[in-house]
């Protein structure tokens, strides 16, 4: 939406009683296509009287997502960027020079050129808590174990983590799908996304569903990644219903292609 | 530049190091404190686990005693300020006023984990150490005050008395049943101490009956005042957060007035400890922001965080600063978490994920220890 009429017929003097009612934005064309565009910006605001809206209206400067084709993505990564640019091949010389002539994107507050950074841990901050209750569970494990026993424990959260979420992670679930006026549930393949969205979700809801509510999350998170990074527990469970649903219905797998 | 690459030739020259001799960098085997110098100097040094049970009952703090369930071992490091403090209380004399001791730093530093070993050394050396863990929580979210039935303004504290003097038992059993009574205390109708019996009984009295634990703590606290003028034993008090006995609390009276320190019966009676008007022995305490109340947060020096009524108070004493970990102190850390396994992460034994370690904690050993575990 546009609006391309002067800004003083929207703005009245209001009176700043009550709390806003609603905030409306609307970008504005402007010459800049960039990430930094004007917006108009209208305030609904409540009386105390209830019987009319004050419109209070401002140009505000924001920040957006849609950049113009021209921006580049930034480099974050801190060995490409240490090295020298007169080492590398011609290739990358050029897409180095080309760098250096267009503007780039802002970097997302969520990436990091941290050594530690771990696409699967994109809140680390919350992860903190549930990667050390696992460390200490297994470390306490491994210091009373025999020395034959130790190889076989397994300490490090991250490498837990990554093998539980696969372990959840379903290959095949049940779409619906209409042939003939009727209604299917058919098998389907489930793509890479999907799969990690449905583990972690999985995870989450039963604990926080299924475990006493007294209980600190991260405790009970620790606890389901341990059990599934073993093969056991309610999640696995879960996925292999799934799988099991899946297989009853193999009879219709081919309405997939009509 | 320069400074940077010659800083990275010693880092790595101290890995190697370590590689070819893992225990001798961080580790020593001298377990006695009493023994601790200057050689010592930034290596860790473990206590016996039984050891823990007796002398640190309370007084640990909580991460520091999950490490202790996790590595099945309690590792302390050596450093400068313990060192400082163990010259200072070797050549304590005796017949003269106890000398004040207050350990500062930033928050996240290691104040209680010196304290804690100074505590250590002198339960070591047969002192008596009476070691309050922690003065912040006799000053907020406390359930159950009594008015006093020995000075009807003051307040009574049940649960932190009682609970104080069953610690203080465990730690100091063997004294105890040797100091007696010099003269005799009426708790209330029913009960009574006579003079010349135990210590041991008077603390049990305390326990065993809730109501009258905060007078019990303020008459043990007096006969020990009292007897150790005389020299038959060596007191150490080891105060963790002295900052809460001057300035506010956040309990409120049945008719929502705010309670002030002193009319709190416990607070009054350590107060009175913490002067330096006995001898035969030493106060080391620890002023801390972290559990204390109506204190700006960046505060860590002194006067700020004790207040003007505090500092002359507490004046005069012996200032203790605790740094935030040296080069050297952070690489004994370092090689001290690679040995736990408790730095599991593939990318923290390179020299990179070091560095990285050491810009985000800043050096500071709590953060160090929160980011080490996360990783």
């Amino acid at each position: 939406m546009c609006f391309n009429c002067p800004v003083e017929d929207y703005c009245q003097a209001a009176m700043f009683y009550s709390a806003i009612y609603s905030i409306l934005r609307f970008p504005l064309e402007t010459a800049n296509k960039g990430p930094v565009s004007t917006q108009l910006e209208l305030c609904f605001m409540r009386t105390p009287s209830l019987s009319s809206h004050f419109i209070l209206c401002r140009l505000i400067q924001v920040r957006w997502k849609r950049y113009a084709p021209a921006f580049l993505e930034p480099e974050v990564n801190k060995e490409t960027l240490h090295k020298e640019p007169t080492e590398l091949p011609e290739e990358e010389k050029k897409q180095w020079d080309f760098k250096t002539t267009r503007p780039i994107k802002a970097a997302p507050s969520s990436v990091t050129s941290s050594v530690f950074s771990d696409p699967l841990v994109s809140f680390p901050a919350f992860c903190t808590q549930t990667l050390e209750a696992i460390k200490r569970k297994q470390l306490k494990k491994y210091h009373e174990a025999s020395e034959e026993e130790k190889v076989n424990i397994e300490c490090n959260p991250y490498t837990i983590f990554h093998q539980a979420l696969s372990n959840c992670k379903p290959i095949v679930e049940l779409t619906s799908i209409s042939r003939g006026g009727r209604f299917y549930q058919i098998p389907t393949p489930v793509k890479d996304s999907r799969q990690r969205f449905l583990a972690m979700k999985w995870l989450i809801t039963e604990c926080t569903e299924n475990k006493n509510h007294r209980t600190f999350m991260h405790v009970k998170l620790s606890q389901e990644l341990l059990l599934a990074f073993h093969g056991e527990g309610p999640v696995i469970k879960m996925k292999h219903n799934v799988h099991k649903m899946a297989e009853s219905n193999r009879a219709y797998a081919h309405f997939r292609w009509g | 530049i320069t400074a940077r690459i010659c800083l990275n030739g010693i880092v790595n020259q101290d890995v190697q190091i370590a590689e070819e001799k893992p225990r001798a960098i961080f580790r020593t085997s001298e377990s006695n404190p009493a023994n601790h110098t200057e050689q010592h100097d930034c290596q860790h040094y473990s206590i016996p686990l039984e050891e823990v049970k007796v002398i640190f009952p309370h007084g640990l703090p909580r991460r520091f005693k999950e490490q202790i369930e996790t590595f099945k071992e309690a590792c302390l490091m050596v450093r400068k300020p313990a060192v400082e403090l163990f010259g200072y209380l070797k050549s304590t004399n005796f017949a003269q006023p106890a000398i004040r001791y207050v350990l500062y730093g930033e928050s996240g530093t290691g104040k209680t984990m010196t304290l804690c070993h100074a505590v250590h050394y002198c339960a070591k050396q047969g002192w008596l150490v009476l070691h309050i863990p922690d003065a912040h929580l006799l000053v907020k979210n406390c359930k159950q005050l009594l008015q006093s039935s020995y000075k009807t303004e003051r307040i009574d504290q049940p649960l932190q008395a009682s609970a104080w003097l069953k610690n203080f038992r465990t730690s100091n059993e063997h004294l105890l049943r040797e100091i007696k009574t010099q003269q005799k205390y009426t708790w209330n109708k029913w009960d009574s101490t006579e003079e010349g019996r135990p210590l041991v009984e008077m603390v049990e009295q305390g326990i065993t009956r809730m109501k009258t634990a905060t007078d019990v703590v303020g008459a043990v606290l007096k006969e020990l005042k009292r007897q150790c003028s005389l020299g038959s034993f060596k007191l150490l008090v080891a105060v963790d957060g002295v900052n809460a006995f001057w300035g506010k609390t956040t309990l409120r009276k049945r008719d929502k007035t705010l309670v002030s320190p002193e009319e709190l019966a416990l607070v009054h009676n350590l107060r009175k400890m913490v002067m330096n008007d006995w001898s035969g022995g030493a106060i080391v305490t620890t002023i801390c922001q972290t559990g204390s109340v109506f204190k700006p947060r960046l505060a860590y020096l002194p006067h700020e965080l004790l207040g003007d009524e505090g500092f002359s108070a507490l004046e005069p004493f012996v200032p203790i600063q605790v740094p935030k970990y040296s080069e050297k102190e952070f690489e004994s850390c370092y090689q001290y978490y690679l040995d736990r396994k408790w730095l599991q992460h593939e990318k923290a034994r390179t020299p990179d994920g070091r560095a990285e370690l050491l810009f985000l904690s800043g050096a500071n050993p709590a953060q160090l220890e929160r980011l080490a575990a996360m990783l």
